[in-house]
Protein backbone atom coordinates (compact mmCIF):
# COMPACT_ATOMS: atom_id res chain seq x y z
CA UNK A 1 0.00 0.00 0.00
CA UNK A 2 1.44 3.33 -1.08
CA UNK A 3 0.46 6.93 -0.42
CA UNK A 4 -0.42 8.70 -3.67
CA UNK A 5 -0.25 12.51 -3.63
CA UNK A 6 -1.90 14.70 -6.25
CA UNK A 7 -0.82 18.25 -7.08
CA UNK A 8 -2.02 21.15 -9.20
CA UNK A 9 -3.99 20.03 -12.23
CA UNK A 10 -3.74 16.36 -11.30
CA UNK A 11 -5.45 17.11 -7.97
CA UNK A 12 -8.26 18.85 -9.82
CA UNK A 13 -8.72 15.97 -12.25
CA UNK A 14 -8.57 13.30 -9.57
CA UNK A 15 -10.76 15.32 -7.22
CA UNK A 16 -8.53 14.73 -4.22
CA UNK A 17 -5.09 15.51 -2.82
CA UNK A 18 -4.05 12.16 -1.44
CA UNK A 19 -5.11 8.58 -0.95
CA UNK A 20 -3.78 5.13 -0.20
CA UNK A 21 -3.62 2.65 -3.07
CA UNK A 22 -2.72 -1.02 -3.15
CA UNK A 23 -0.21 -1.79 -5.86
CA UNK A 24 2.27 -4.61 -6.56
CA UNK A 25 5.57 -4.26 -4.70
CA UNK A 26 7.45 -4.34 -8.03
CA UNK A 27 5.90 -2.41 -10.89
CA UNK A 28 7.10 -0.24 -13.74
CA UNK A 29 6.39 3.49 -13.62
CA UNK A 30 4.09 3.18 -16.60
CA UNK A 31 2.16 0.32 -15.01
CA UNK A 32 1.78 2.35 -11.84
CA UNK A 33 0.35 5.20 -13.89
CA UNK A 34 -2.13 2.84 -15.49
CA UNK A 35 -3.23 1.59 -12.07
CA UNK A 36 -3.86 5.15 -10.97
CA UNK A 37 -5.77 6.02 -14.15
CA UNK A 38 -8.04 3.00 -13.56
CA UNK A 39 -9.12 4.70 -10.33
CA UNK A 40 -9.20 8.22 -11.80
CA UNK A 41 -9.84 8.03 -15.57
CA UNK A 42 -9.86 11.81 -15.94
CA UNK A 43 -6.12 11.80 -15.31
CA UNK A 44 -5.53 10.21 -18.71
CA UNK A 45 -5.47 13.61 -20.43
CA UNK A 46 -2.28 14.70 -18.64
CA UNK A 47 -0.30 11.51 -19.19
CA UNK A 48 2.21 13.18 -21.53
CA UNK A 49 2.90 16.03 -19.15
CA UNK A 50 3.47 14.42 -15.80
CA UNK A 51 6.24 12.63 -14.01
CA UNK A 52 6.22 10.77 -10.72
CA UNK A 53 8.14 11.53 -7.58
CA UNK A 54 8.74 8.23 -5.78
CA UNK A 55 10.19 8.69 -2.30
CA UNK A 56 10.84 12.28 -3.46
CA UNK A 57 12.93 11.31 -6.48
CA UNK A 58 11.67 12.15 -9.96
CA UNK A 59 10.75 9.17 -12.15
CA UNK A 60 9.64 9.46 -15.78
CA UNK A 61 6.58 7.47 -16.85
CA UNK A 62 8.43 4.62 -18.54
CA UNK A 63 9.83 1.15 -18.08
CA UNK A 64 11.83 1.87 -14.96
CA UNK A 65 11.10 -0.81 -12.40
CA UNK A 66 10.02 0.58 -9.06
CA UNK A 67 10.52 -1.39 -5.87
CA UNK A 68 7.90 -0.05 -3.50
CA UNK A 69 7.71 -0.41 0.29
CA UNK A 70 4.51 -0.10 2.30
CA UNK A 71 3.88 3.54 3.12
CA UNK A 72 6.06 4.90 0.29
CA UNK A 73 5.02 8.27 -1.07
CA UNK A 74 4.29 8.48 -4.79
CA UNK A 75 3.41 11.95 -6.09
CA UNK A 76 1.94 12.95 -9.45
CA UNK A 77 3.98 15.92 -10.64
CA UNK A 78 2.51 18.10 -13.42
CA UNK A 79 4.80 20.61 -15.15
CA UNK A 80 6.18 22.91 -12.48
CA UNK A 81 5.98 26.67 -12.36
CA UNK A 82 7.84 27.84 -9.28
CA UNK A 83 9.92 30.99 -9.09
CA UNK B 1 33.87 38.32 15.97
CA UNK B 2 33.46 34.61 16.70
CA UNK B 3 34.33 32.69 13.51
CA UNK B 4 32.41 29.60 14.59
CA UNK B 5 29.16 31.57 14.49
CA UNK B 6 29.67 32.25 10.82
CA UNK B 7 29.54 28.71 9.41
CA UNK B 8 27.95 28.62 5.96
CA UNK B 9 24.20 28.33 6.28
CA UNK B 10 21.25 27.66 3.98
CA UNK B 11 18.08 29.56 4.86
CA UNK B 12 15.12 27.93 3.10
CA UNK B 13 11.56 29.01 3.71
CA UNK B 14 8.23 28.35 1.98
CA UNK B 15 5.67 30.67 3.51
CA UNK B 16 2.30 32.25 2.86
CA UNK B 17 3.18 35.65 4.31
CA UNK B 18 4.57 38.51 2.25
CA UNK B 19 8.29 38.13 1.49
CA UNK B 20 10.79 40.71 2.68
CA UNK B 21 13.88 41.74 0.74
CA UNK B 22 15.37 43.23 3.92
CA UNK B 23 14.83 40.03 5.86
CA UNK B 24 16.30 37.76 3.17
CA UNK B 25 19.35 39.89 2.47
CA UNK B 26 20.09 40.32 6.18
CA UNK B 27 20.12 36.54 6.61
CA UNK B 28 23.14 36.16 4.34
CA UNK B 29 25.20 39.14 5.45
CA UNK B 30 28.55 38.00 6.81
CA UNK B 31 31.76 39.73 7.88
CA UNK B 32 33.74 37.76 5.32
CA UNK B 33 31.61 38.72 2.43
CA UNK B 34 31.81 41.91 0.48
CA UNK B 35 29.19 40.76 -1.97
CA UNK B 36 25.51 39.97 -1.45
CA UNK B 37 23.61 39.22 -4.64
CA UNK B 38 19.86 39.15 -4.76
CA UNK B 39 17.15 37.90 -7.12
CA UNK B 40 13.52 38.93 -6.71
CA UNK B 41 10.85 37.14 -8.75
CA UNK B 42 7.90 39.39 -9.53
CA UNK B 43 4.79 38.90 -11.60
CA UNK B 44 5.38 39.12 -15.33
CA UNK B 45 2.37 39.23 -17.59
CA UNK B 46 2.78 36.69 -20.38
CA UNK B 47 2.38 37.45 -24.05
CA UNK B 48 -0.47 34.97 -24.21
CA UNK B 49 -2.31 36.76 -21.43
CA UNK B 50 -1.86 40.05 -23.25
CA UNK B 51 -2.99 38.63 -26.56
CA UNK B 52 -6.02 36.97 -24.99
CA UNK B 53 -6.78 40.19 -23.14
CA UNK B 54 -6.75 38.28 -19.87
CA UNK B 55 -6.47 40.28 -16.70
CA UNK B 56 -4.69 38.40 -13.95
CA UNK B 57 -6.45 39.06 -10.64
CA UNK B 58 -3.92 37.24 -8.46
CA UNK B 59 -1.63 34.20 -8.35
CA UNK B 60 -1.88 31.05 -6.28
CA UNK B 61 1.13 28.90 -5.48
CA UNK B 62 1.11 25.36 -4.17
CA UNK B 63 4.03 23.09 -3.34
CA UNK B 64 4.96 19.51 -2.55
CA UNK B 65 6.41 20.94 0.64
CA UNK B 66 8.80 18.26 1.86
CA UNK B 67 10.19 17.57 -1.61
CA UNK B 68 10.45 21.27 -2.48
CA UNK B 69 12.61 21.85 0.59
CA UNK B 70 14.73 18.82 -0.27
CA UNK B 71 15.21 19.99 -3.85
CA UNK B 72 16.16 23.49 -2.71
CA UNK B 73 18.67 21.95 -0.27
CA UNK B 74 20.14 20.03 -3.24
CA UNK B 75 20.47 23.31 -5.13
CA UNK B 76 22.33 24.83 -2.18
CA UNK B 77 24.63 21.82 -2.01
CA UNK B 78 25.35 22.13 -5.75
CA UNK B 79 26.04 25.85 -5.37
CA UNK B 80 28.61 25.15 -2.66
CA UNK B 81 30.32 22.57 -4.87
CA UNK B 82 30.49 24.88 -7.86
CA UNK B 83 31.35 28.06 -5.94
CA UNK B 84 33.15 26.99 -2.75
CA UNK B 85 33.65 30.56 -1.59
CA UNK B 86 29.89 31.13 -1.24
CA UNK B 87 29.03 31.72 2.41
CA UNK B 88 25.27 31.91 3.04
CA UNK B 89 22.33 31.12 0.77
CA UNK B 90 18.75 32.18 1.40
CA UNK B 91 15.78 31.04 -0.69
CA UNK B 92 12.33 32.25 0.32
CA UNK B 93 9.32 31.26 -1.81
CA UNK B 94 5.78 32.40 -1.26
CA UNK B 95 2.86 29.99 -1.19
CA UNK B 96 -0.90 30.47 -1.37
CA UNK B 97 -2.55 33.60 -2.71
CA UNK B 98 -0.09 36.23 -3.97
CA UNK B 99 -1.14 39.65 -5.29
CA UNK B 100 0.48 40.45 -8.62
CA UNK B 101 2.29 43.39 -7.07
CA UNK B 102 4.19 41.21 -4.58
CA UNK B 103 7.26 39.02 -4.97
CA UNK B 104 6.90 35.27 -5.31
CA UNK B 105 10.53 34.37 -4.65
CA UNK B 106 13.62 36.04 -3.19
CA UNK B 107 17.09 34.49 -3.38
CA UNK B 108 20.18 35.95 -1.71
CA UNK B 109 23.77 34.69 -1.74
CA UNK B 110 26.85 36.08 -0.02
CA UNK B 111 30.47 35.56 -1.02
CA UNK B 112 33.76 37.40 -0.60
CA UNK B 113 33.81 38.58 -4.23
CA UNK B 114 30.89 39.49 -6.45
CA UNK B 115 31.38 37.05 -9.36
CA UNK B 116 30.55 33.97 -7.29
CA UNK B 117 27.45 35.34 -5.61
CA UNK B 118 26.07 36.71 -8.88
CA UNK B 119 26.61 33.40 -10.66
CA UNK B 120 25.27 31.40 -7.74
CA UNK B 121 22.05 33.43 -7.58
CA UNK B 122 21.46 32.87 -11.29
CA UNK B 123 22.10 29.15 -10.90
CA UNK B 124 19.65 29.01 -7.97
CA UNK B 125 16.72 30.60 -9.77
CA UNK B 126 17.33 28.72 -13.03
CA UNK B 127 17.51 25.37 -11.26
CA UNK B 128 14.55 26.17 -9.01
CA UNK B 129 12.43 26.81 -12.07
CA UNK B 130 13.55 23.52 -13.61
CA UNK B 131 13.30 21.16 -10.67
CA UNK B 132 11.52 22.36 -7.52
CA UNK B 133 7.94 21.01 -7.20
CA UNK B 134 6.05 24.29 -6.87
CA UNK B 135 3.08 25.25 -9.10
CA UNK B 136 1.62 28.61 -10.01
CA UNK B 137 -1.99 29.20 -10.97
CA UNK B 138 -3.02 32.48 -12.57
CA UNK B 139 -6.50 33.54 -11.51
CA UNK B 140 -8.41 35.65 -14.02
CA UNK B 141 -11.77 37.30 -13.52
CA UNK B 142 -13.79 34.31 -14.70
CA UNK B 143 -11.37 31.37 -14.92
CA UNK B 144 -7.83 30.24 -14.09
CA UNK B 145 -4.81 28.61 -15.69
CA UNK B 146 -1.94 26.45 -14.37
CA UNK B 147 1.35 27.81 -15.69
CA UNK B 148 4.31 25.72 -16.88
CA UNK B 149 7.96 26.78 -16.77
CA UNK B 150 9.82 26.30 -20.03
CA UNK B 151 12.73 25.19 -17.80
CA UNK B 152 10.67 22.22 -16.54
CA UNK B 153 12.81 19.32 -17.65
CA UNK B 154 9.99 16.95 -18.56
CA UNK B 155 7.31 19.23 -20.01
CA UNK B 156 6.82 19.73 -23.72
CA UNK B 157 5.68 23.31 -23.73
CA UNK B 158 4.92 24.63 -27.16
CA UNK B 159 3.50 21.25 -28.18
Amino acid sequence: QVSVLYFARSAELAGLRSETLSVPRQITALQLWEEIVKVHPRLAVIRDQVVFAVRQEYVLLGDQLLVLQPGDEVAIIPPISGG
Amino acid sequence: MDESEDVPKDFIKLKSEKLSVDEVSELVISPCCGAVSLFIGEFNISELDLWMWKKVVHLEYEAYMSMAETEIKKICRDVRQKWPSVRHIAVHHRLGVVPITEASVIIAVSSPRRAESLEAVMYCINTLKASVPIWKKEIYEDEYSWKENKECFWANSGK
